[in-house]
């Protein structure tokens, strides 16, 4: 039946489908400040059209859904990106914490250095002074100390990435799960035919900030979306979630396993935890492991030079310095205790100053790793400020990186009021036109039927 | 003079039934580009329609005007084919119009509701910035 019938049924499916347009749009503008929000477009479809005669049945429009406006490529590199960011801000702050143990305090390794020699210089000018040995001692005393402090200061660093290790991999652990809880929602509402944009939104949500903790893959699949982290560990798939665990390994650190046990710390790169595993097994190791390389030469060389002469018992001289087999610098100590025991003496004769000379070279001359002590310790806090500020600056970079991206996902799922205003009024100007035009079509059928009669 | 007339008659009964199968024309192609949610096809064929609605205007209002009684009856003769033609059209065009009134009536309704909506909306827009797509984000078409 056409006519006036088809007319209505077609009203009634054009009412229903500015009604669910009308809901898209009023949702788009209500979340246009929400985070996350993806704009939704409704899809409309055309009815078929049948001919009977001169009559059309059916026809009209439906509302067949709304569809999310999301780009998965730069969702992708929005997560690649957050997670290096992540990265590069933890390393930065961690290795600010490291720089501050190499700073300048005045009982800092360079300034305590500089304090033993001074000590030295001064034995060499008034060897027979007890004072000035008294002197010697203790600043190589505070020396020793200062190693301690700097070695227990990375070691204190390294413990702090060690608790951001176990941390990461809880929260980790709990968006994993929500995430996976979420995709289960999401083919729910899709196998039922309805929208699933909000509940993806908020999975998008969860999954940016998965990649803020650690480096992922994300794929989509049948299931929902599939994250790995970047080996391939496996932590959502569809809606199942795999934890991640942590053990004490035998180095004292916390281990990262995947869900059948196996040790994936080496392999975890990117985010908040691979920014700290990053730290805490390459980084503050290399550092304490040349603090302790210093430590120990100098230790041995200074030891040497003692072993050369004699004290002013006319004794030959015993360590000045302890060094542990392991950990030199946090366990670097002097050794002996009387200001009598240093060896000033050549040659064991009282009064004889020839060995200060010998005891002063090392800290003038190389060590085995060819450097002075001074230019070796200079050189590690370098190595230690240019780290800091290279993640600093890395950081600054992706994050303008960051921010295009966002931009750009911004123009693509964001809601741009003026534009929607503009079309609007634009729509509601031809509308008023085209309806004073359909009253002159009215009126035109009059006048052809005046003119026929 | 009278078969002046007629043909004058005949010429302009000629173009209001081109002008109508025209009107047709743009009234269908409106309500595609609304169906479409095309914005600028929309603003065109209203542009078309006006133009052509002043020219049947202005038409019938001369055909409809009393001539003397002789021409009239001549003129019958001619046009008796293109006065059926007409009102093919005509019937075709009232149809077409009702259609349109129809849709131009949800759709204006919609489209008042959304416009209030966006001046009642109280807060903070976030502009987008970067490349647009282009896409909508509303649709009034039925």
């Amino acid at each position: 039946m056409g006519g006036l019938s088809t007319s209505l049924l077609i009203g009634v499916e054009a009412l229903q489908t500015t009604q669910g347009a009308l809901t898209a749009t009023s949702n788009n503008i209500a979340n246009a400040n929400t985070a996350g929000y993806t704009r939704e477009v409704p899809q409309f479809s055309e009815n078929q059209q049948t001919h009977e005669g001169n009559e059309v049945i059916n026809g009209g429009v439906s509302l067949t859904g709304l569809q999310s406006v999301r780009d998965q490529l730069l969702n992708l590199q929005i997560q690649n990106q957050t997670s290096l960011q992540s990265s590069a801000d933890t390393q930065s702050s961690l290795l600010q914490q490291v720089q501050t143990y190499f700073t300048t305090t005045g009982e800092d390794i360079t300034s305590e250095l500089s304090a033993f020699s001074t000590s030295l210089a001064q034995l060499s000018a008034n060897a027979s002074s007890s004072a000035v040995k008294q002197g010697v001692l203790s600043s190589g005393q505070n020396l020793a100390q200062a190693f301690n402090t700097t070695a227990n200061g990375l070691t204190s660093a390294q413990s702090d990435a060690n608790t951001q290790v176990t941390q990461t991999v809880a929260q980790i652990n709990s968006l994993t799960s929500q995430i996976a809880q979420l995709n289960g929602q999401v083919a729910q509402l899709t196998a039922a035919g309805k929208d699933g944009g909000t509940t993806e939104d908020q999975r998008d949500e969860l999954v940016q900030q998965l990649s803020s903790l650690t480096g992922i893959s994300v794929m989509q699949t049948s299931d929902g979306e599939t994250i790995t982290t970047g080996n391939g560990t496996p932590l959502v798939m569809g809606s199942n979630s795999f934890s991640l665990q942590t053990t004490t390994g035998t180095d004292g650190m916390q281990h990262v396993l995947d869900w059948s046990g196996n040790d994936i710390t080496t392999s975890i790169q990117g985010g908040q935890l691979g920014g700290a595993i990053q730290i805490r097994d390459q980084v503050i190791p290399g550092y304490l492991s040349q603090l302790n390389t210093l430590a120990s030469q100098f230790s041995a060389s200074f030891n040497a030079a003692q072993a050369m002469g004699f004290d002013s018992n006319g004794n030959a001289g015993q360590s000045f310095f302890t060094v542990p087999a392991s950990g030199a610098a946090a366990g670097m100590s002097v050794s002996i205790t009387n200001p009598s025991q240093i060896a000033v003496s050549s040659d064991g004769s009282a009064g004889s100053n020839g060995n200060v000379a010998s005891l002063t070279a090392v800290l003038t001359n190389a060590l085995p790793s060819g450097q002075t002590p001074a230019q070796a310790y200079a050189n590690l806090i370098d190595q230690v400020g240019t780290a800091a500020s290279g993640a600093s600056t890395e950081s600054t970079a992706i994050g303008q990186n960051l921010l295009q991206l966002t931009n750009q996902q911004s123009s693509v799922s964001g809601v741009s009021i003026d534009e929607e205003t503009t079309n609007l009024i634009r729509f509601q100007t031809a509308y008023e036109a085209a309806a004073r035009i359909v009253s002159t079509i009215q009126q035109l059928n009059t006048d052809t039927m005046n003119m026929m009669s | 003079m009278i078969e002046s007339v007629a043909q004058d008659r005949e010429s302009k009964l000629a173009e209001y039934l081109q002008l109508m199968r025209l009107m047709a024309f743009e009234l269908d192609r409106a309500m595609k580009a609304i169906a479409d949610n095309s914005l600028q096809a929309l603003e065109d064929s209203v542009a078309n329609q006006q133009v052509f609605s002043d020219r049947l205007g202005e038409l019938a209002e001369d055909l409809c005007r009393p001539a003397s009684e002789r021409s009239v009856s001549q003129a019958k003769e001619v046009n008796s084919r293109l006065m059926e033609q007409i009102g093919a059209a005509s019937d075709t065009l009232q149809n077409l119009n009702r259609r349109y009134s129809a849709l131009l009536k949800h759709s204006s309704h919609s489209v008042a509701l959304m416009v209030s909506l966006f001046s009642s909306f109280q807060g903070q827009m976030q502009e987008d910035s970067g490349t647009r797509f282009n896409q909508h984000t509303w649709s009034c078409q039925i």
